[in-house]
C-alpha cells in the first residue's frame, strides 16, 4: 500500500510534467521535468516521505528492466545503419571514448583545483 | 495430432495478442541476465542489461516473434520510463548537500561535457561521409530517450536509428567510464557517477546506482542537465 501511495505522487508529477511541456511547449520530456519539480518541492518541503522514498527506490532499482525492450530493439532495426555502419560505429565507440575521457579529466582538474583553492 | 498442432499454433495466436507474453519475457530475461552475470563472475564488459538484452533478442528470434508486437506488449512496461525518470529526483533530493558541495565542477564541466559528446560524433561521423540524416541521428546520442526523440525529430533525423545509437552509447559509456576511471585514474563516486549520467544517460545512471546511491544522484544529475541543456543547444549548433 505505501509504495503505490509514493507511486501515485510519481504518477502526478509525471502528469504534471507533461502538461508543463506541452503547455509551455518545452523541448524537454515530460519525466525530466517532472524530476526538476519534485526536486525542488523536496527542497521546499525539506524531507521526504517513506511512501516516496520506497516507490523510487523501488522504480529505480527496476530501471535497467525498463530500458530492456529498448535495448533489444538495436539487434531488429541493425539493418537501418547498413552502409553508413562504419561511419556510425566509429562515431558511436570513438566518439563516446573521447566524451567519457573528457568528462572524466575536466571534472578531475576542476574538483582538485576547487580543493587546493579552499585549504 | 495434426490437431494438437493446431492448437498449439491457436496458444501461441492466444499469448502473442496479449502483452502477458512480451512482460514474462522481459522478465524473464531481466532475472536470467542477472543470474548468469553474478554466475560468470560479475565481468565488467559485459553488463547485465546487455545479457538480459541479448537473451531476449535470442528468445524473440527463435519463437519467431514479430518485433513490432513484442515492443507493442512492452510497452507496459515501458510506459514506466516516465514516473522512473521522476522518481530519480529523490536521491537527487537526498544527496543535495553533495551536490551543493560539487557545484563548481558541475557548472564547468556541464557545457563543454555535453557538447563535445555531440561535436565528437558528428565530426567522425562527417570526417567518414555520413549524410545529413544520419548526422542528426546521431546528435543526441548522449541524451536519455524521451529528450532525444523530439531533438531527432527537429533535427530531421531517424528515430530508430537515433534509438539505436543511443542504447550503444549507453553501454560502450558504461565499459568506457570503468575503464577509463582506472587509467586516468579517478575514484571519486561523484565524478564517475556524474560521467556515467552524462554520457550514458538512462544505462549509465542504472549503472550508477549499482556503484552506490551517491554516484546514482550524480548521474540522474548528469543526466537531467546534459537532457536539458542538450536540447537547448543542439538544433542552434547543428545548422552552423
Amino acid at each position: 500500500m505505501t509504495m503505490l501511495r509514493g507511486f501515485l505522487v510519481l504518477v502526478l508529477f509525471f502528469i504534471l510534467g507533461e502538461s508543463l511541456r506541452v503547455l509551455l511547449a518545452l523541448p524537454v520530456s515530460g519525466g525530466v521535468l517532472g524530476m526538476v519539480v519534485i526536486t525542488f518541492t523536496l527542497m521546499v518541503r525539506g524531507s521526504v516521505s517513506d511512501d516516496l522514498a520506497s516507490a523510487s527506490q523501488g522504480l529505480i532499482s527496476v530501471l535497467v528492466l525498463l530500458i530492456m525492450p529498448g535495448v533489444v530493439g538495436v539487434f531488429f532495426t541493425a539493418d537501418q545503419f547498413s552502409g553508413q555502419w562504419l561511419a556510425v560505429a566509429a562515431a558511436l565507440l570513438v566518439g563516446t571514448f573521447l566524451s567519457v575521457l573528457t568528462t572524466l579529466v575536466l571534472m578531475k582538474l576542476v574538483t582538485v583545483r576547487g580543493e587546493q583553492h579552499r585549504e | 495430432m495434426s490437431e494438437l498442432f493446431s492448437r498449439l499454433g491457436a496458444l501461441a495466436d492466444t499469448l502473442a495478442a496479449t502483452p502477458i507474453l512480451a512482460i514474462g519475457l522481459t522478465l524473464g530475461a531481466f532475472f536470467a541476465g542477472n543470474w548468469l552475470f553474478t554466475r560468470i563472475g560479475r565481468p565488467l564488459w559485459l553488463p547485465p542489461v546487455l545479457l538480459s538484452a541479448c537473451l531476449l533478442s535470442g528468445v524473440i528470434a527463435v519463437l519467431a516473434l514479430d518485433y513490432q508486437a513484442y515492443q507493442q506488449g512492452a510497452r507496459w512496461l515501458t510506459v514506466l520510463l516516465g514516473p522512473a525518470t521522476v522518481a530519480l529526483g529523490i536521491p537527487l533530493y537526498q544527496q543535495m548537500h553533495h551536490i551543493r558541495a560539487m557545484w563548481r565542477p558541475i557548472v564547468v564541466t556541464l557545457p563543454i561535457a555535453a557538447t563535445l559528446a555531440a561535436v565528437y560524433a558528428l565530426v567522425i561521423a562527417w570526417a567518414l561521409g555520413a549524410t545529413p540524416e544520419v548526422l542528426a541521428s546521431l546528435a543526441p546520442k548522449s541524451v536519455t530517450a524521451p529528450i532525444a526523440i523530439g531533438i531527432t525529430e527537429q533535427l530531421g533525423g531517424s528515430v530508430p536509428l537515433m534509438m539505436g545509437g543511443l542504447l550503444i552509447t549507453g553501454v560502450v559509456a558504461t565499459l568506457f567510464v570503468d575503464l577509463l576511471a582506472r587509467l586516468v585514474p579517478v575514484k571519486d563516486e561523484r565524478i564517475l557517477g556524474f560521467a556515467l549520467g552524462l554520457n550514458g544517460h538512462a544505462i549509465g545512471t542504472a549503472r550508477a546506482f549499482e556503484i552506490s546511491h551517491t554516484a546514482g544522484a550524480f548521474a540522474s544529475l548528469g543526466m537531467g542537465l546534459t537532457g536539458v541543456f542538450t536540447a537547448m543547444i543542439l538544433p542552434l549548433v547543428f545548422h552552423l
